[in-house]
């Protein structure tokens, strides 16, 4: 019970004692952690305007005059990937007529009796099955035309699919660079004290006795390191969130309440298990070097 | 704790001879001195004992342990038997004075009453109580040579190992130090004393084992410094 007292007093007091060292990892460990944060944020905003993008995206069906407009919509329903049916009849397709007509609405009297034909709405879950489902509703024998923003679904598609591979080739090597960084660090931390590992070996210090100080000191700086990171990104994210918005308003970001909470939590845990580990493998080392007798 | 060594050579790289065919039974309780000229080979021979050096020729036996086969975990609890003073008396720069003698006793899982016990005892004994909420390199090199002595031998070893303890005290102080590491031995503990003090071989008269070159040239029970008799 004792040596374990004196194990965690050795870590707080490693921490204390080489406060210049432990203030540098703390900073390199906040700046790592800031990056890769940032790195997911960037990613998320991406994917969230991609979505948005694809949610917009619709395939309007226009149905032959004698067709029932509830049944054509329950085999649109059926059809895979759809995610939404919207049943536009004439009335409402000469009332959107009106609206975007705006001041000159009335221009719509000239048509007489309503010749806009009655359709429906279809939004698909990913904008690479646009054109498969658009292929399956003309094939509905109560469709009688389709009209969709066929290129650009494609361009759509093919972007999402870059982004979704980017953005995990971006956090790889965010999160690659970040150990790289904050492992080294941690190295020269310990290896400033390989001279104090060896007399404590020398003085009959186990191994264990020996390193975990330098693990929870790791622990102790990683966590610091996480939370500053996880204060700085959200204040950073809020006030640029609140320029972005004013400045590009057809862009939907996503709400920095609602992610940050779970991105903190994500950088502390992975954060302070990184700084951890780091450690132990870096103390481990200079142990085995300074254990090996000449 | 007993010590043999039999047949020991060191080689350090690229073809240094440190030991060579060195033949040395030390008993329990002795107290022997390690006399020779630098680089004979004493502090080799001492780092050979607590298996800081493992010879490339021979078998050591310390306290019935064979040093050559011994796993990291056996090696710390091995040295918590022996007190070490080191020439350069590797201190932990980053602990005050109390804190360094304190350390011995802490990896050994002793209550931190016991503990503070102790360390007042000796750190009074080497006369450096007042110095003790300061760190090694604030102290003078006498000092930082009595808190070595006391972090040796704080944790009562059955051996202690010391490396020119009085290398840089003056002939009282050296007295004084001697006459405690005169007193670990008549309490049983085994003491073995690289030195050059001529002063401190011939007044108190013990066994005196002389090196030269890495070789064992004289061994005797009640030698003074110099000797006309050598191998």
């Amino acid at each position: 019970m004792s040596r374990i007292k004196y194990v965690f007093r050795d870590g707080w007091r490693l921490v204390w004692r080489h406060f210049g060292m432990s203030l540098l990892t703390i900073f390199t460990a906040m700046s790592v952690f800031f990056v890769v944060g940032a790195t997911m944020l960037f990613i998320l905003n991406i994917q969230n305007m991609v979505r948005v993008m694809e949610g917009q995206l619709s395939i309007q069906a226009y149905v032959k005059g004698d067709a029932e407009l509830d049944a054509v919509a329950q085999k649109a329903k059926a059809i895979a990937n759809v995610r939404e049916v919207k049943i536009v009849t004439k009335e409402m397709a000469l009332e959107r007529l009106r609206a975007r007509l705006g001041n000159q609405a009335n221009a719509v009297t000239l048509l007489g009796e309503n010749p806009l034909p009655a359709s429906i709405e279809v939004k698909v879950s990913h904008a690479a099955d646009v054109s498969d489902t658009a292929r399956m509703l003309i094939a509905l024998p109560e469709v009688e035309d389709i009209v969709y923003a066929g290129q650009v679904v494609e361009k759509l598609s093919r972007v999402a699919d870059f982004v979704q591979q980017f953005s995990l080739v971006m956090l790889i090597v965010a999160i690659t660079a970040s150990g790289v960084v904050l492992f080294n660090t941690i190295r020269i931390s310990v290896y400033s004290r390989a001279e104090e590992i060896a007399v404590m070996l020398k003085v009959g210090a186990t191994s264990t006795y020996v390193a975990f100080p330098f693990v929870i000191q790791g622990f102790i700086l990683g966590l610091s390191g996480a939370l500053f990171a996880s204060a700085a990104l959200g204040y950073a994210y809020f006030r640029a969130i609140t320029c972005l918005k004013e400045m590009l308003p057809f862009l939907t970001f996503i709400e920095a309440t609602r992610y940050l909470g779970k991105l903190s939590l994500v950088l502390i845990l992975c954060g302070t298990v990184l700084s951890l580990f780091a450690s132990l493998i870096a103390v481990e080392k200079f142990i085995r070097k300074a254990a090996r007798p000449l | 704790m007993e010590i043999q060594f039999s047949g020991v050579s060191k080689t350090f790289p690229p073809d240094i001879n440190a030991l060579e065919n060195i033949y040395l039974n030390v008993d329990k309780g002795e107290f022997v001195y390690l006399i020779g000229e630098t680089g004979s080979g004493k502090t080799t021979l001492m780092r050979c004992i607590f298996r800081e050096v493992v010879p490339s020729r021979g078998h050591i036996s310390v306290g019935g342990h064979a040093l050559r086969k011994m796993g990291r975990f056996e090696l710390a609890l091995f040295r918590r038997d022996i007190g070490v003073v080191f020439q350069d008396f590797a201190l932990l720069p980053n602990l005050t004075a109390f804190e360094n003698v304190a350390f011995v006793l802490e990896v050994m899982g002793m209550p931190k009453k016991e503990i503070e016990g102790r360390v007042v005892d000796v750190l009074k004994t080497v006369g450096i109580w007042r110095r003790r909420a300061l760190f090694p390199q604030q102290l003078s090199g006498g000092e930082q040579q009595r808190l070595a002595i006391a972090r040796a031998v704080v944790n009562e070893p059955s051996l202690l190992l010391a490396d020119e303890p009085t290398g840089n005290l003056d002939n009282h102080t050296a007295d004084e130090i001697m006459q405690l590491l005169l007193d670990i031995n008549a309490a049983g503990t085994t003491v073995i004393m690289a030195t050059h003090n001529q002063y401190l071989v011939d007044s108190y008269r013990h066994r005196v084992v002389k090196l030269r070159r890495g070789r064992i040239v004289r061994d005797d029970r009640e030698g003074g410094y110099e000797s006309n008799v050598e191998d």
